[in-house]
């Protein structure tokens, strides 16, 4: 029945989509997205007077679209061999084959998970369970309105589509956090504050919508199934009717709210009498079943052609994570106040990534590979920095804990180390596996507060004593079979120790400035501390600002 | 703060200080602003005049019938006599001697309604002075007392939090402003084990690398600094400084005589630690004494507990008063809620929130009053009822902070304290 349910729903999806695209799809062949891309920024740029920044260097581009892509720096024979290759191609080449990687997939899934559930502590739906759902998603590069489908549409009574109900479940089914959530992660929209009147600073943000999405969950809540372990999932009343007044109205008018998804058209809901509401009426240790699920309408009615907020909102969060920062930013903000830097190009980001049938991969590749995307973290020489919202220049992110956590396993080549160590059994699950258990303690010290959206960078001292005192990053640094400080033991030239220290850690071989550097250090320390001194020196790049930093 | 060498220019660096805030009480400006005074002399007066806060919060819910509002000879009163103070007219609970001679430089209040009877719950509700609502948090007392109060050019934690248990660095109670204003836990008054260097790291090595970590640094920003590239090497720096400034958190560098005076057990040990932080320049600290959760027993168990409690809280009033810093001051005795007139078959007294009180003092709290009061047997307020919202709005009053002000977080402006509540003038000066 819940079979039949999804398929009936997904083709209502499906015929809503193609009827819409009709109307859309040019018959010439549009420009490619990364084209679009660079021509609406430059353009943008050029109206300003803005200079654009240099192209990035090949060292500048592999570190970034690997942190990008796969969440982790390359290890030093990557980075070899990407710099000593001298196709033409080499960069476009590697887009698509990090894209394609098991990787790529994995980090993902790390990064869908904290903007669905920001960290918060598990509560009904294991994290295992759910980030291999992700993962797998990701892996077959399931279109994002089928994930978002999915996520909204189960009720985590069937076992094997139970991982996906988490978003809903994990958050007690509490209607006004699932509201809150479901306007902020799928809609790029924070309607809190219209949650007792209309936003007082935004316009576009009237209580209304707040309660037309409140409606289709309000009737949702957990259900404990007493005769199956306790198990929890997710039931629906049939009544509950949706009023709110404003607290700002002194008349205190009551109005009704029925389901809809900002200003789409409200659903139709069938009249059912009174009595007649349900297909399994509530009883005692018994799942109610409405004849009417308000709940099942939400998926179709979020992902329609109606609702551009919805295409605008991903492509918004995919540009964020490949840019630094949203065309919208912060990218759960978009109203009429805080417009995009670039409105007619994110539209036309949603819309083909609508029209793409919300590709994920093609749209991370076009972004790739899109000059924008591409040019240096260094501003042009002269002048004012151009502002972030430019584009002009590529933003400095910080690295998200996970990213740290690996980066550093890499660089100090502990990952190298693991990689020997697991001889033929290497392959991406196993060196996962293997090192996954040392990035919680990065999570616990350099993430924001649970339940949150990630907020504004912070340096903490908690963060910079668990690096400078820490016993993790101490223990990658002591040598160890196939390590950083084990390879640059067997090297005798200061230069080559400079290459590849400079390269293992910062991706890029060192300046003439930075190897004399080094060598002075060499000497300063003595033969008889050499292993210290390499330690010492890996340390102070592992805790540089250019390593702190995706540039 | 140092200077630049070179372009600071991005608009991020420009403002990133400011950038939460949609406005503040000319009180904090001098906070706000410390490092911007050219004059050095000036910075130091306001630093001499910027406020500190002193939370000691009784885990458990301490029993208002023990502590503050005794009710001998009534059905609910128990055994606990009320015993006369330094201010005349008013009674505190036998079980208190020392802290009734301090009597005129505390406030009692006596008419908190928190209708919030469980721990987690009440203790947010305390803390934050508002209810827990989905998908929201509010910051600490102490954590805003650490983003607004505290210089910027200090390199100690701005919020401390003395408990037994152990050591750690928080995130989470500084909410919004993020962890950076979160507190440092001290279990039983020890830093976490990162604030020490490992034994296998001399300090010259750790000196050596460091310079060079900021020589890589000093090349990378050269164009390409930001607020936030900035604070991230300056992070190092103040790790740096923690390391060396370890004896502002040894409270065995305090006098024998000073060790005596707060007595020797672990809540003694942890106030005088507190009164030492709060000396060099921490803004605020909380100190928890566990465990007040009388459901059995609860007069022996009070009996015991404020054994320990009186005299150390008594001691620290005093020193504050005498060092001058209690004007400057603000401390707050707070629980998760009070506990229940009615006697149980254990002898216990169980969780309530509707009839309970909170001591205060320093910081221009009014010595010697009290506020508000309950009925005759204790089992409802009787006049001038206050929440937790009405208590946050009169700590923003008394550190200087206008609590009808508002955050303003990814866009969306947030009252600093409840719009619904006010603070109790009549305890402000």
């Amino acid at each position: 029945m819940i079979a039949a349910r999804t398929l009936r729903m997904t083709c209502t999806v499906t015929l809503a989509w193609c009827s819409w695209l009709a109307g859309h799809v040019r018959a010439d062949e549009p420009v490619p997205i990364h084209q679009l891309i660079d021509e609406t920024i430059a353009a943008a740029c050029q109206a300003k007077g803005l200079p654009l920044a240099e192209p990035a260097s090949d060292a500048e581009f592999l570190r970034r679209l690997y942190l990008d892509l796969v969440g982790t720096i390359p290890s030093a024979a990557d980075a070899r061999a990407f710099l000593d290759d001298a196709a033409p191609d080499k960069r476009a080449k590697l887009i698509d084959r990090l894209l394609a990687s098991p990787e790529h997939a994995r980090h993902l899934a790390r990064v869908w998970n904290v903007m669905f559930m920001e960290r918060r502590p598990d509560k009904h739906v294991a994290a295992a369970q759910w980030q291999e759902y992700l993962r797998k998603s990701a892996l077959d590069n399931k279109p994002w309105d089928v994930l978002v489908r999915e996520i909204l549409s189960v009720d985590g009574a069937d076992e094997t589509t139970r991982p996906a109900a988490k978003f809903v479940l994990d958050r007690e089914a509490e209607p006004h956090q699932t509201t809150r959530d479901i306007g902020r992660v799928f809609l790029g929209v924070n309607l809190q504050c219209a949650q007792c009147h209309d936003h007082p600073l935004v316009d576009g943000y009237p209580q209304d919508w707040y309660y037309g999405l409140f409606a289709f969950v309000s009737r949702t809540a957990l259900f404990t199934d007493k005769k199956n372990k306790n198990l929890v999932s997710l039931m629906e009343k049939a009544d509950g009717d949706v009023t709110f007044t404003s607290v700002f109205d002194k008349t205190k008018a009551i109005k009704n709210a029925t389901p809809r998804v900002l200003d789409a058209k409200a659903i139709d809901e069938p009249k059912l009498e009174k009595g007649q509401e349900y297909a399994v009426a509530p009883t005692d240790g018994v799942k109610p079943v409405p004849k009417f699920s308000r709940r099942a309408q939400l998926p179709s009615q979020l992902t329609s052609p109606d609702v551009p907020a919805f295409r605008r909102n991903m492509a918004n969060r995919l540009w964020a994570h490949m840019m630094g920062r949203g065309l919208v930013h912060p990218v759960d903000m978009h109203h009429d106040d805080n417009p995009p830097s670039h409105p007619e190009l994110l539209a036309a980001l949603g819309d083909r990534f609508a029209t793409a049938k919300f590709d994920v991969r093609t749209m991370l590749r076009e972004l790739a590979l899109s000059q924008t995307y591409q040019r240096s973290s260094l501003p042009p020489p002269s002048g004012e920095p151009p502002p972030a919202e430019s584009f002009a220049v590529t933003s400095l992110k910080p690295l998200t804990p996970e990213q740290l956590a690996w980066s550093i396993m890499q660089a100090t080549g502990l990952a190298d180390h693991q990689r020997s160590a697991l001889g033929a059994k290497l392959n991406e699950a196993t060196l996962h596996d293997g090192l996954v258990g040392n990035v919680s303690p990065f999570v616990g010290t350099f993430a924001g507060p649970a339940g949150q959206p990630e907020g504004k960078f912070q340096a903490t001292l908690a963060q910079s004593l668990f690096i400078n005192n820490g016993g993790q990053v101490r223990d990658w640094l002591a040598p160890r079979a196939g390590s950083l400080v084990d390879r640059l033991m067997k090297l005798n030239d200061p230069a080559a120790i400079a290459d590849e220290l400079y390269l293992s850690i910062l991706t890029r071989p060192p300046t003439t400035e930075e190897r004399a550097e080094v060598a002075e250090y060499l000497t300063d320390r003595g033969a008889d501390q050499r292993a210290a001194a390499f330690q010492e020196l890996a340390w102070a790049l592992v805790a540089s600002v250019e390593f702190r930093f995706n540039h | 703060m140092r200077q630049c060498s070179y372009a600071c220019s991005s608009v991020e660096h420009r403002i990133s200080r400011r950038s939460l805030l949609a406005g503040l009480a000319g009180g904090a400006a001098g906070a706000m602003g410390l490092s911007g005074f050219a004059h050095p002399a000036v910075a130091e007066q306001l630093k001499a005049a910027a406020k500190r806060v002193l939370v000691v919060f009784l885990a458990g819910g301490s029993s208002q019938l023990e502590t503050w509002d005794p009710k001998p000879g009534t059905d609910t009163g128990g055994p606990t006599l009320a015993i006369p103070t330094s201010v005349s007219g008013v009674h505190i609970a036998e079980l208190l001697p020392y802290t009734a001679r301090q009597m005129h430089r505390l406030a009692i209040v006596r008419s908190i309604n928190t209708k919030e009877d469980d721990h987690g719950k009440g203790h947010y509700m305390m803390e934050t002075g508002r209810r827990q609502e989905p998908g929201m948090s509010y910051p600490t007392i102490g954590s805003v007392a650490a983003k607004f109060l505290a210089s910027e050019a200090e390199s100690l934690p701005g919020y401390v939090h003395v408990t037994p248990g152990g050591s750690s660095f928080g995130t989470t109670d500084s909410a919004f402003l993020g962890p950076k204003f979160a507190s440092v836990t001290l279990g039983d008054g020890v830093l976490p084990t990162t604030a020490a260097r490992p034994e296998s790291l001399t300090e010259s090595a750790d000196r050596m690398r460091n310079e060079m970590r900021r020589r890589a640094d000093h090349r990378f920003q050269q164009r390409r600094r930001t607020a936030e590239t900035e604070a991230y090497s300056q992070s190092y720096e103040q790790a740096a400084e923690l390391i060396a400034k370890r004896e502002v958190f040894d409270v065995t560098k305090e006098s024998p005589r000073d060790l005596e005076r707060y007595g020797t057990h672990d809540f003694g040990r942890h106030m005088l630690l507190a009164r030492r932080l709060l000396e060099r320049g921490i803004t605020a600290v909380k100190v928890s004494h566990s465990n007040y959760d009388t459901h059995n027993e609860n007069f022996d168990f009070h009996i015991e507990q404020l054994g320990e409690f009186d005299r150390p809280f008594a001691t620290m009033i005093e020193d504050l008063a005498e060092r001058g810093m209690l004007d400057s001051t603000l401390v707050v005795v707070m629980a998760e809620f009070g506990r229940t007139p009615r006697i149980n078959h254990l002898l216990g007294r169980d969780h309530w929130s509707a009839a309970w009180s909170v001591c205060l003092a320093g910081c221009g709290i009014q010595g010697g009053a009290v506020i508000g009061k309950t009925n005759p047997n204790g089992t409802a307020v009787a006049d001038r009822q206050v929440g937790a919202g009405h208590l946050f709005h009169t700590y923003f009053r008394a550190l200087g902070l206008d609590p009808t002000k508002k955050y303003v977080v990814a866009g969306q402006p947030i009252p600093m304290a409840d719009p619904q509540a006010d603070a109790i003038q009549e305890l402000l000066a």
